[in-house]
């Protein structure tokens, strides 16, 4: 923005008012003169009236003015029909003097008339009060002053800023406000060195608002010309052939009206629909007009005998592109200042990247925890049992509804929440256990039997949530205290939400270790997979241990179904969503091994994250390119990344 | 006699286990060996190394009179250079008829499109008759293999192998549930099979091993312990300390 | 697994002679497309709507790609869950040829109006800008080169799934990938496929799919009852050619090294043959086979899009198969005949609806549920399918 040095001045002057005039205030000559004064700017302003007449009142160093100035910005002065004279309207209707504040009583709605200075008036008041409102004893208005300049920088706003500086006491408005002023220096400083101080005191800042002012620096504006002017602070300049293309280039110049457009095919054609005559164009009869080679010569005849402009062909295009020059151009005149910005800003690439880093590797942490929990419970059943269950996606969702009927009854979100955990648990530990005693257990010894099952039960269910809850989505409302984020700086960021997912994807990968290894019911597992007669013969019952463990795997799938239900939207089609995904993640980090599971969510979710950060408009694009990733990574380490070695792998 | 295997300096390692340690064992051209050797002792991952299901981590497999390297190449491939090996399960294709498993394991060119350009002849099919006779199953012929008795499966199996004609016969546990009767016939398949090519017989038996009247080699920890006749081996201090404990 | 399959093997010359089951189902066959032809609109009596004759030829398409996923599932043990994405990508070889050609039809008839005629950039142009309008470009993609030519198309309805299949098969069973894991892969690619598809810069139209696949060019004037009635027999006579191409297959050593192969693939190692290589060979050969039904399936359906593609596609896939009976081809033909038309007789709102009092079942609700459910019980209590009940009844004839 252009400073504009008539409104600097009277900033400037107002400012110096105020200080140099402390005492003014016990003067108490009454304001209603002055303003009587400027009756026509006050009653019916225009941008222009109003800027003269508040540089005027506030000049005055009345005690008075600013509070008016406020007053009548926010509507809250009305004139009296009667006499001209204008009185304060509180929001109650009531109406008092401006001088001393006696009330005036006696007056209805007919006796005043409204006063209703436009935003464009407003503006220019909120403008002119700044300098004022930085000083004001209220931390709140000295606060709003400051996000008044930041929303509209200018020049005059440096010097009150400066001088309001040291009498604050406030640790954070001083923050601010220092920093503001760093950024209107960069901007708007004096002179060359304090502005570029200023500038190479941002670099690096990845703040939005040092961005802005830096880019707003450094800005450059495209430029042609038959020669490079003299005197700009040229950018660079543009070589045709490497840093644009003949046409690219040509295109500028037809933008800059250096030479005339292009013909398109369009042109031509209509150019010669124009001049058929006789079946013929230019000597050329139309039939023969459908490649774009005879186009050309029937318009070089029309061209020869006069009847159709010049064509700019590409020897035109060539020349024209030839005779000038292509450069890019600061606005800003000095080139140190732009060179110090461009350094600047290129740190500020640097920070920036090294947070994108950050981010990202966060945002693949948030997604791998969202696998590893879809999967963790595919990790029991399928890496541990063997038993492929594709209904696991349908346990996920059964887990997630459980939690939107828990709150329409219960309407306390956190509350709903706490209950909703373990009963998502219990519903689907006990689905589970009825579907490894009814269809799993007589399928143990055929696995790809097993998968058609499951995926038989996986559709009946499916469209029984449809029956039931019928097709849109329903709400899981996470509690507030989980409806934040965390916020590092302006580019690094999570929700708490999905902090919430990751501790609880550490909390199952603890328990899970600790079951497996730790606790009788773990030792029976392993014992049961490894080697199920042995185990028989050693009074474990192998039913009993695979029922539990299979109920273990569905009642984790259903905690997860609550936990991915408060992120994203609960349908009877989520768990279908993340089924293939969960079991490449099985299969990816290696079957038998919860610890794979952790390893080959987190490499599933990095990469994903990795690749959208590539092509980041595109995530079915993402999807597509991991998967086959992992098909071809599954090439190399065809049994996951944590392998389990020689004999006890199997065959 | 120069040999058809020879295995020198094999190891192998599963998960920190050295399942088989610096083992060497040359195999003549014709002729029965038997190997035994207690429980872990690495039998059966000798005839894994030797067939390519385990890659060893050191040591040389050479095999044949253009001493080929058997490292690196796959199972089949093994198979086809004339290696054939009979599985301590008796592992026949019990969906199909036991003319069908023999025919299948018929020395002939192995491609799938030789295969489905492959005509019923005149002479396989007597070959897969003399087959099924010399292993007792010529009336079983069109029965599905999975009705035929523990014994005739493994029978069928050792046809199966006869069938590739292979130079060298890997053996694991021939004789495991046999009746004292089919044992006797085992043997004598065996020991008829042993005179145009090498047979390896792995056996815990030693009744077994006794009839087979062949040279023996124990194997203990990984490694050849002892080798020699029966008799030789069954002295020595070293092999009674092993299989009794010691 | 113990299916046990009958008759000699080795095939010479009159393998059919052999094949009682391949003969009565050639019969029965030609005996249905007669019956058709008779009673549909196009040609006899109108018994038979048009629709209804398209139904039973897409019926018919369903068929052959059930036999094929038999023959790699159920003969050869690998349960591919990718065999629908073949299926698909026949659809749209030919699919694109049908909306250029169509297109072109369109576009040149309307450039030709004006004075001049058209280039040929003009025509293409004119074209990409009609197909392409939907996804927001106007740019011929490099997938499109070969749409103008039917014969090339026809080329990519055996090639493209061919290839496909031939280099996923390669890395999967180079990396002895079996079981549960094969499918999980398998299912992997079709879900990448179908993603890929999705996407509107896919050149294939994302989620608008290509449709108006049912006129065909150069075809115009002849009416839908009798189109449909040309695409039945088509329909049939692939029917027929597959399923005795892979009765063929099954029958002689072929079959029963890949039932060996299916049954225990370590053991037909040791025997000394390439597994990899059988597995191969068959899961091409049948993707090929369900490219050619794909082609001849969408035209009749008139639309294809990447939801036909997603994995649930390739699921009831086998689950058509698995009803109708693995390891018998027939009963792959019965599964896929009896599922999809049971299926568009309960979702198109034909089977009459329950009233409980309490509550009314409507089928196109619980259809679903019920499929589920009864794949369940024929998964326990039938395992070999509707096909094993043949086994009962001969057995006690």
């Amino acid at each position: 923005m252009r400073p504009d040095p008539l409104r600097a001045c009277l900033h400037a002057l107002a400012i110096l008012l105020v200080l140099l005039l402390p005492d003014s205030g016990h003067a108490q000559t009454p304001l209603q003169p002055l303003l009587q004064e400027h009756r026509a700017a006050i009653t019916n302003p225009s941008r222009g009236t109003a800027t003269a007449m508040v540089a005027a009142l506030l000049a005055s160093g009345h005690p008075e003015a600013a509070e008016f100035l406020r007053r009548w910005q926010d509507r809250g002065v009305v004139e009296r029909r009667a006499d001209g004279m204008f009185l304060y309207s509180d929001d109650a209707g009531g109406l008092r003097e401006i001088d001393g504040g006696m009330a005036v009583p006696g007056l209805t709605g007919r006796d005043v008339a409204p006063i209703r200075p436009n935003a464009g008036v407003r503006a220019v008041v909120a403008a002119a009060l700044v300098p004022l409102e930085l000083t004001a004893p209220d931390p709140e208005r000295r606060r709003a002053a400051l996000d008044a300049i930041a929303r509209s920088p200018e020049a005059g706003q440096i010097a009150p800023l400066t001088v309001s500086l040291d009498g604050e006491a406030d640790a954070d408005l001083r923050d601010r406000k220092a920093r503001l002023l760093t950024l209107l220096t960069a901007q708007f400083g004096p002179d060359r060195a304090s502005r570029l101080t200023a500038i190479e005191s941002l670099a690096g800042d990845t703040a939005i608002e040092a961005r802005a002012v830096l880019n707003q620096i450094a800005a450059r504006v495209p430029g042609v010309a038959a020669a490079l002017p003299e005197g700009a602070n040229i950018a660079r300049v543009l070589e045709v052939d490497e840093d644009l293309t003949e046409i690219e280039a040509h295109d500028r110049l037809v933008a800059a009206r250096l030479a005339p457009p292009r013909p398109t095919a369009k042109d031509l054609r209509d150019a010669l629909s124009a001049h058929v005559e006789g079946g013929s164009v230019g000597g050329i009869p139309l039939h023969r007009l459908n490649t774009d080679d005879m186009r050309l010569r029937a318009y070089e005849a029309l061209e020869a005998a006069g009847r159709v402009p010049p064509r700019s062909g590409p020897p035109e295009v060539s020349q024209a592109v030839a005779a000038h020059v292509f450069f890019e151009t600061y606005p800003e005149p000095d080139a140190d200042i732009t060179a110090a910005a461009e350094a600047a800003l290129s740190a500020t690439t640097r920070q920036i990247a090294l947070y994108q880093g950050a981010d990202l590797i966060l945002d693949g942490l948030s997604l791998a925890s969202i696998f590893f929990l879809a999967a963790i419970g595919l990790a029991i059943t399928f890496g541990v049992m063997g038993v492929i269950n594709m209904a696991h996606g349908e346990f996920i969702m059964m887990g997630a509804y459980t939690g939107y009927v828990v709150q329409l009854f219960v309407p306390d979100y956190t509350v709903s929440l706490v209950i909703a955990l373990p009963l998502a648990f219990a519903v689907t530990f006990g689905a589970g256990v009825a579907m490894e005693r009814l269809v799993i257990r007589q399928l143990y010894t055929r696995p790809l039997e097993t998968l058609l099952a499951t995926f038989g039960i996986s559709i009946a269910l499916q469209q029984l949530a449809k029956n039931i809850f019928g097709t849109q989505a329903r709400p899981l409302t996470a509690p507030d205290w989980l409806g934040g984020a965390l916020t590092f700086n302006d580019i690094v960021g999570i929700s708490t939400i999905r902090v919430a997912i990751f501790v609880l994807a550490l909390i199952f990968l603890a328990l899970l270790l600790y079951i497996l290894k730790r606790t009788r019911l773990g030792l029976e597992v392993r014992a049961v997979t490894q080697n199920p007669g042995m185990a028989a013969s050693m009074g474990i019952n192998p039913d009993r241990i695979n029922m539990l463990t299979f109920g273990l795997g569905s009642g984790i799938a259903g905690i997860a179904g609550v936990a991915i239900g408060l992120y994203a939207q609960v349908t009877s089609e989520m768990g279908a969503n993340y089924i293939v995904q969960s079991f490449m993640t099985v299969v990816v980090g290696g079957v038998g091994n919860v610890w794979g599971t952790l390893a080959g969510a987190s490499m599933i979710g990095f990469l994903q994250k990795g690749i959208e950060w590539f092509n980041p408009s595109n995530t079915l694009a993402a999807q597509t390119y991991m998967i086959l990733f992992i098909i071809l990574f599954i090439q190399f380490r065809p049994k996951g990344i944590v392998a389990l070695k020689g004999r006890a792998a199997g065959d | 006699m120069s040999a058809i295997l020879e295995v020198s300096g094999v190891s192998v390692t599963f998960d920190g286990f050295r399942a088989i340690n610096n083992l060497s064992i040359s195999i003549p051209k014709t002729g029965l060996r038997a190997i035994i050797g207690p429980n872990g002792a690495g039998k059966t991952t000798f005839m894994d190394i030797v067939t390519g299901k385990t890659r060893p981590d050191d040591g040389r497999v050479i095999w044949g009179e253009k001493s080929v390297s058997l490292l690196g190449l796959s199972e089949s491939a093994i198979a086809q250079a004339g290696i054939g090996r009979k599985f301590q399960k008796p592992t026949v294709f019990e969906a199909q008829s036991v003319g069908d498993n023999l025919a299948m394991a018929l020395r002939a060119p192995r491609g799938p499109f030789e295969v489905l350009r492959a005509r019923r002849s005149r002479a396989a099919d007597d070959r897969i008759h003399d087959l099924a006779e010399e292993i007792g199953l010529a009336d079983a012929l069109p029965r599905p293999a999975g009705e035929l008795s523990h014994g005739q499966k493994q029978w069928l199996e050792i046809g199966m192998l006869l069938a590739q004609d292979p130079a060298l016969l890997l053996v694991d546990e021939p004789a495991a549930g046999m009746t004292p009767a089919e044992r006797a016939h085992t043997t004598d398949l065996l020991k008829r099979a042993a005179k145009t090519r090498a047979v390896v017989v792995i056996e815990h038996d030693m009744e077994f091993v006794r009839r087979l009247d062949c040279r023996v080699t124990v194997l203990h920890e990984g490694a050849v312990l002892a080798e020699g006749s029966l008799d030789h081996v069954t002295r020595n201090q070293r092999v009674i300390d092993v299989y009794l404990g010691r | 697994m113990t299916v046990v399959s009958s008759g000699p093997k080795y095939p010479g010359g009159g393998f059919l002679a052999a094949q009682p089951a391949t003969l009565w189902f050639l019969g029965g066959l030609g005996l249905f497309t007669l019956g058709v032809t008779v009673l549909a609109e196009g040609f006899g009596l109108g018994t038979l709507s048009t629709s209804m004759v398209k139904i039973l030829g897409m019926t018919l398409c369903l068929c052959l790609i059930a036999v094929a996923m038999d023959v790699v599932w159920g003969y050869c043990g690998i349960l591919s869950l990718g065999h629908f994405a073949f299926f698909g990508i026949g659809g749209y070889a030919v699919g694109m040829w049908l909306m250029y050609a169509r297109t072109e039809g369109i576009v040149t008839e309307a450039l030709l109006a004006a004075p001049i005629p058209p280039t040929e950039t003009e025509i293409t142009n004119a074209i990409a800008t009609q197909i392409f309008g939907v996804v927001g470009s106007s740019e011929l993609p490099v997938l499109w080169g070969f749409a103008h030519s039917l014969p090339l198309q026809l080329l990519m309805v055996v090639l493209v799934p061919g290839l496909l299949a031939l280099v996923f098969g390669w890395l999967a069973f180079r990396s002895r990938v079996t079981g549960v894991y094969l499918s999980i892969l398998t299912q992997a690619m079709t879900l990448a496929l179908s993603l890929y598809l999705f996407q509107n810069d896919s050149g294939l139209r994302g989620n608008n799919g290509l449709s108006g696949l049912q006129n065909i060019p150069g075809l115009d004037h002849l009416p839908q009852s009798t189109l449909s009635l040309w695409f039945f027999w088509a329909s049939a006579l692939a029917l027929g050619l597959g399923y005795l191409f892979f009765a063929w297959l099954v029958s002689g050593k072929f079959g029963s090294v890949i039932r060996a192969i299916r049954d225990n693939e370590a053991r037909v190692r040791f025997l000394g043959y390439e597994v990899e290589h059988y597995k191969l060979v068959v899961f091409t050969l049948t993707a090929i086979v369900a490219g050619i039904a794909g082609a001849l399936y969408y035209p009749q359906a008139g639309i294809v899009n990447p939801a036909e593609i997603a994995p649930i596609a390739s699921i009831y896939l086998a689950v058509w198969v698995a009803i109708g009976g693995r390891g018998r081809l027939y009963g792959a033909v019965i599964g896929a005949a009896a599922v999809s038309l049971a299926s568009s007789w309960f979702t198109g709102g034909g089977a009459p609806a329950i009233d409980l009092g309490f509550y009314r079942i409507n089928w196109t609700d619980w259809w679903l549920v019920l499929l589920g459910f009864g794949f369940v019980a024929v998964t326990l209590f039938l395992p070999r399918g509707i096909g094993g009940l043949f086994d009962l009844l001969v057995r006690k004839s």
